[in-house]
C-alpha cells in the first residue's frame, strides 16, 4: 500500500535503485500519511503519562474519595482529555512536512516550537524502520534516521508506506557504500605504513573505517556458512524460534517488560485475585491472623503459594520475552549488524561492526544447565541513554543461543576469536583474603559478637550463615575471574554463580589503569583496568609482571596501530 | 603542526619527562614502570591543607555561633553534644590534613610522545595512562583558590565516559596550557 502523497511525487532525477518506488519527493513538501495522527496522539499521551506518573497516587486517592469513577462527569472529562490529545495529534500532523530532495532529508515539525531538520544522506549513520502495531495492518512504517551516533540528533519520518521506507533506507545506505572502496584504499596504505614511521600526510588523512573493512575481508570466507538472505540483500546470521524465546523467558527475568506496562492495573488485579482466592475458600487474613492451623499446614500453604507465584512469574517472563523477541532475526548488511524483533511493535536495532567494542557472552546458572548463552555486542555506552535496556542502541542482544552458535556469532564479529578456552590466567588467592579482611571480617565479628553478648545465639548463627554464603560467593568470584590474551584479542572471564566471557580488541582501549595497594605491592600483585568506550573492564590481583606486561602491550597496540575505535 | 614544533613547545626544562615511545619495535615496548614521573606543584598540597583548615574553622565557627548566640534556646541534647561536635570536626580535619600531607606529593604525571600518565594514591596507588590518540577534548579547570595560587587542573576526556576522565590536578597554569597545546597539536587529535 502506498500513500497518495508519495505516489504523486514528481519523477526524480536519481532513480539509481531499481525499485519502482521513487525516493526523491522533488521540490514540493510532503505530508505524512494520515495514520501519523494516531502516532502523534499516542506520543503526546505517552509523554503526558511519563510526566504525570508521580501524580498518579494523588489522582487515584482523589478518585477514591469522591468515588465518582462511574459518574458521567468523569467520563466526560476523560473524553475531553482524549479529544485534546487527538486534536494536538491532528495539529502536529498538519504542521509536519518533509521532503527528500537532492540527497537531503528535510523535515519541518513542531507546533509551538517549530524545528527544521536538514540531513544530508552522507551524514546519516543509520536508518531504522519501526512498525508500531497500529501501523502494521495498513503497511506503514516509522523511519528513524540516526546521525553521528548522538541520540539527540535523530530525525523521524513518522508515517510513510513500508515500501517507501525500504527504498529510502536502501538509497541512504548506498551512499555509505559508495565511499567504501575509498576507505579501503586508505586503510591499506595505512597498514603498509604502520611498520615505519608514519608521515604527517597520511596520519592527517587517516580514515576511520579500516577496522570494519578488515573485518569484512576476513569475514568473507566465513560468510559461506550463512546462505540465507532476505529481501534487502542482508545475510541472515541468526533466527530465534519460539522455543528459544521461551527458554530465554525462563532463564532470564523478563518480567518487567510486561509488568512495567501493566503497572496502572495492579490495584484492580490484586483486588480480583483476593476475591478469587476468597471464593475458593482461602482467606489470607484467617491464615495469618489466627493460630487455628498447624505450622506444617501453614508451611505447606506458603510453599504452594510460592510455587504458584514462581510459575506466574515464569509465565509473565516468557510473555515478556515473546513480546520483545518474537520473530527475532540477526542479519548483516555490509558492515552493519541488524536485529529485528517484536510481537506487536516490530523494532530494529542496528550497529556498525567497527563500533562494537566488546562481545560479552553471559551465562546464568540456569543457562549453564541448559547450555544457552546470551550474547551481547556492546558499543559506545555514552551514546543515547535509553531507559529500555533491551532496545538500547548500545547493546545488541542475541537471546539464548546455544554455545556453538555463540562461538560462531562471536567469530563472525571478531574473526578467529575463541571465547571458551582453558588458558585463562587466574587471579591470586589473595583476592579472597582481601575481601574477607576488608569486607567480611568486621560485620561478622560485630554481628556474631553482638549475638553472643546479648545471649541470642540465633543471631550469631544467622550472621555466620550469611557470612558463609558471602564467603562462598567471594570464592566463586575468585575462581571465575581470569584474563588471557592471544595476541589479537583479550579475553576476560568473570562471574559469580553465572559466568560472563568478554572479548575485546586491545587497540580499542581508551585508557589503561594499573592499581596496586601497598599490600599488593609487597606480594607483587596488581589490578589492571581497561577503559573501553562501552565501559571499564578490570581484572584484580594479577601477578605484577603479568599485569604490567598486559598494560604495556595494550598501550603499545593502541599507540602503534593507531586505528580508530569507532 | 609537525612533531619538531611540538618538541619546541617543550624545550622548557620543566617538561623533560618526554620520552619517545613511538619508534620502538615490539621487542622493546615502552614500559609503564620506567616512566620519568614529574611531581605536580607543591602548592597543591598547601592549597588542599589550607582548604581543610578553612572548612573546619568555618564549621566550628558556625557551631559555636549557634551554641553561644542569645536569640533562641537550643534543645538540651544539642548543647550537650556541642563539645563532641567540635572534637569530631577537629579529628576529621586532622585526618584529612594528614592524608593530603602524605598523599599529595605522591601525585605525579608523565608525558610521552603518545600518552599521558598519572600516578596517585597513598594506600591504593593507581597509575593510569591515557593515549593521546583517544583524547576527545581537553579542558583546563581553575577554581577561585587555584586561580589565586596560579594552578590549574588539566582534564582530558576520552570516550571512556565521565567516570574515567583523566585529570592531572594542581599543575602550574603555564605547564597546563602547554600540555593542553601539546595534546591539541598532536597529530592524532588535530587530524580528526
Amino acid at each position: 500500500m502506498a500513500s497518495p502523497e508519495v505516489e504523486t511525487a514528481k519523477p526524480s532525477e536519481s532513480s539509481a535503485q531499481g525499485k519502482a518506488v521513487k525516493v526523491d519527493t522533488g521540490e514540493g513538501w510532503r505530508r505524512l500519511s494520515p495514520i501519523a495522527i494516531a502516532y502523534f496522539t499516542l506520543r503526546s499521551i505517552k509523554n503526558m503519562a511519563q510526566g504525570a506518573i508521580y501524580a498518579v497516587p494523588a489522582i487515584a486517592v482523589t478518585a477514591n474519595i469522591t468515588d465518582n469513577i462511574q459518574s458521567p462527569n468523569t467520563l466526560l472529562g476523560i473524553a475531553a482529555i482524549f479529544i485534546i490529545f487527538f486534536s494536538s495529534g491532528v495539529v502536529s500532523f498538519f504542521m509536519y512536512r518533509f521532503r527528500v530532495n537532492n540527497q537531503h532529508v528535510e523535515i519541518h515539525s513542531g507546533v509551538f516550537s517549530r524545528s527544521y531538520t536538514n540531513l544530508p544522506f552522507w551524514r546519516i549513520q543509520n536508518v531504522k524502520i519501526e512498525l508500531p502495531f497500529y501501523y502494521r495492518p495498513f503497511g506503514f512504517a516509522l523511519v528513524i534516521l540516526d546521525t553521528a551516533g548522538s541520540a539527540g540528533e535523530e530525525a523521524k519520518i513518522v508515517a510513510v508506506p513500508l515500501a517507501y521506507a525500504h527504498a529510502l533506507r536502501k538509497q541512504v545506505l548506498a551512499e555509505h557504500q559508495d565511499s567504501r572502496p575509498l576507505d579501503a584504499r586508505h586503510s591499506e596504505e595505512e597498514h603498509q605504513e604502520t611498520g615505519h614511521q608514519q608521515t604527517e600526510r597520511h596520519a592527517s588523512s587517516y580514515v576511520n573505517d579500516s577496522n570494519a573493512v578488515a573485518n569484512i575481508a576476513v569475514n568473507s570466507d566465513q560468510s559461506k556458512r550463512y546462505l540465507e538472505t532476505n529481501e534487502d540483500g542482508e545475510t541472515i546470521l541468526n533466527r530465534r524460534s519460539i522455543t528459544d524465546i521461551v527458554i530465554h523467558g525462563i532463564t532470564n527475568n523478563r518480567v518487567w517488560i510486561l509488568l512495567g506496562a501493566a503497572a496502572p492495573f495492579y490495584d484492580n488485579a490484586f483486588g480480583y485475585l483476593s476475591e478469587w482466592l476468597a471464593e475458593k475458600g482461602l482467606q489470607l487474613n484467617q491464615l495469618v491472623g489466627e493460630q487455628t492451623i498447624a505450622w506444617w499446614q501453614f508451611g505447606l500453604y506458603a510453599f504452594v503459594m510460592l510455587m504458584m507465584a514462581m510459575a506466574l512469574v515464569a509465565v509473565i517472563s516468557i510473555g515478556g520475552a515473546l513480546f520483545t523477541f518474537y520473530d527475532y532475526t540477526l542479519s548483516r548488511h555490509n558492515d552493519r549488524y541488524i536485529r529485528r524483533s517484536g510481537l506487536l511493535n516490530k523494532q530494529e536495532v542496528s550497529m556498525r561492526a567497527s563500533r562494537i567494542q566488546v562481545i560479552s557472552a553471559k551465562q546464568d546458572w540456569l543457562d549453564r544447565i541448559l547450555k544457552r548463552v546470551n550474547l551481547y555486542f556492546e558499543q559506545n555506552a555514552s551514546i543515547g541513554h535509553s531507559t529500555n535496556e533491551l532496545m538500547s542502541p548500545n547493546r545488541l542482544i542475541v537471546p539464548s543461543v546455544t554455545e556453538d552458535e555463540a562461538d560462531e556469532l562471536s567469530q563472525e564479529v571478531m574473526p578467529q576469536s575463541k571465547i571458551r578456552r582453558s588458558d585463562y590466567q587466574s587471579i591470586s588467592k589473595r583476592y579472597i583474603l582481601h575481601w574477607v579482611i576488608a569486607g567480611l571480617s568486621i560485620p561478622f565479628v560485630v554481628g556474631a559478637g553482638f549475638g553472643i553478648y546479648i545471649e541470642h545465639l540465633d543471631i550469631t548463627a544467622g550472621v555466620t550463615f550469611v557470612s558463609a554464603i558471602l564467603l562462598s560467593v567471594i570464592v566463586l568470584r575468585w575462581w571465575r575471574w581470569g584474563v588471557v590474551s592471544d595476541g589479537k584479542y583479550i579475553y576476560v572471564r568473570r562471574g559469580r554463580i553465572g559466568v560472563d566471557y568478554l572479548c575485546f580488541e586491545p587497540y580499542k582501549v581508551q585508557q589503561v589503569v594499573v592499581k596496586q595497594s601497598v599490600f599488593m605491592k609487597r606480594r607483587k600483585l596488581a589490578t589492571v583496568q581497561f577503559v573501553l568506550a562501552s565501559g571499564a573492564i578490570s581484572v584484580p590481583f594479577l601477578p605484577e609482571g603479568f599485569a604490567n606486561e598486559l598494560a604495556n602491550n595494550v598501550l603499545f597496540e593502541v599507540e602503534s596501530k593507531r586505528k580508530s575505535w569507532m | 603542526m609537525t612533531m619538531s614544533s611540538d618538541n619546541e613547545t617543550f624545550s622548557n626544562a620543566q617538561l623533560n619527562a618526554i620520552t619517545a615511545n613511538e619508534n620502538t619495535s615490539a621487542s622493546d615496548k615502552p614500559q609503564l614502570h620506567q616512566l620519568n614521573l614529574e611531581a605536580i606543584s607543591p602548592r597543591y598540597r598547601v592549597i588542599n591543607i589550607s582548604l581543610v583548615f578553612g572548612i573546619a574553622f568555618v564549621l566550628i565557627m558556625v557551631a559555636s555561633a549557634l551554641r553561644y548566640q542569645s536569640f533562641f534556646a537550643l534543645p538540651e541534647p544539642l548543647v550537650a553534644a556541642f563539645p563532641y561536635i567540635v572534637v569530631g570536626i577537629s579529628v576529621l580535619g586532622c585526618l584529612w590534613t594528614t592524608y593530603h600531607f602524605f598523599a599529595d606529593p605522591l601525585i605525579k604525571y608523565a608525558l610521552r610522545e603518545q600518552d599521558l600518565s598519572l600516578q596517585s594514591g597513598l594506600v591504593f596507588r593507581s597509575l593510569s595512562c591515557q593515549p593521546i590518540l583517544r583524547v576527545q577534548h581537553v579542558e583546563l579547570k581553575r577554581g577561585p583558590i587555584a586561580r589565586l595560587a596560579g594552578l590549574a587542573s588539566l582534564q582530558v576526556f576520552s570516550a571512556g565516559g565521565a567516570t574515567h576522565t583523566f585529570e592531572i590536578p594542581g599543575i602550574e597554569v603555564e605547564v597546563a596550557e602547554r600540555l593542553r597545546q601539546f595534546i591539541l597539536d598532536h597529530k592524532d587529535v588535530s587530524a580528526k
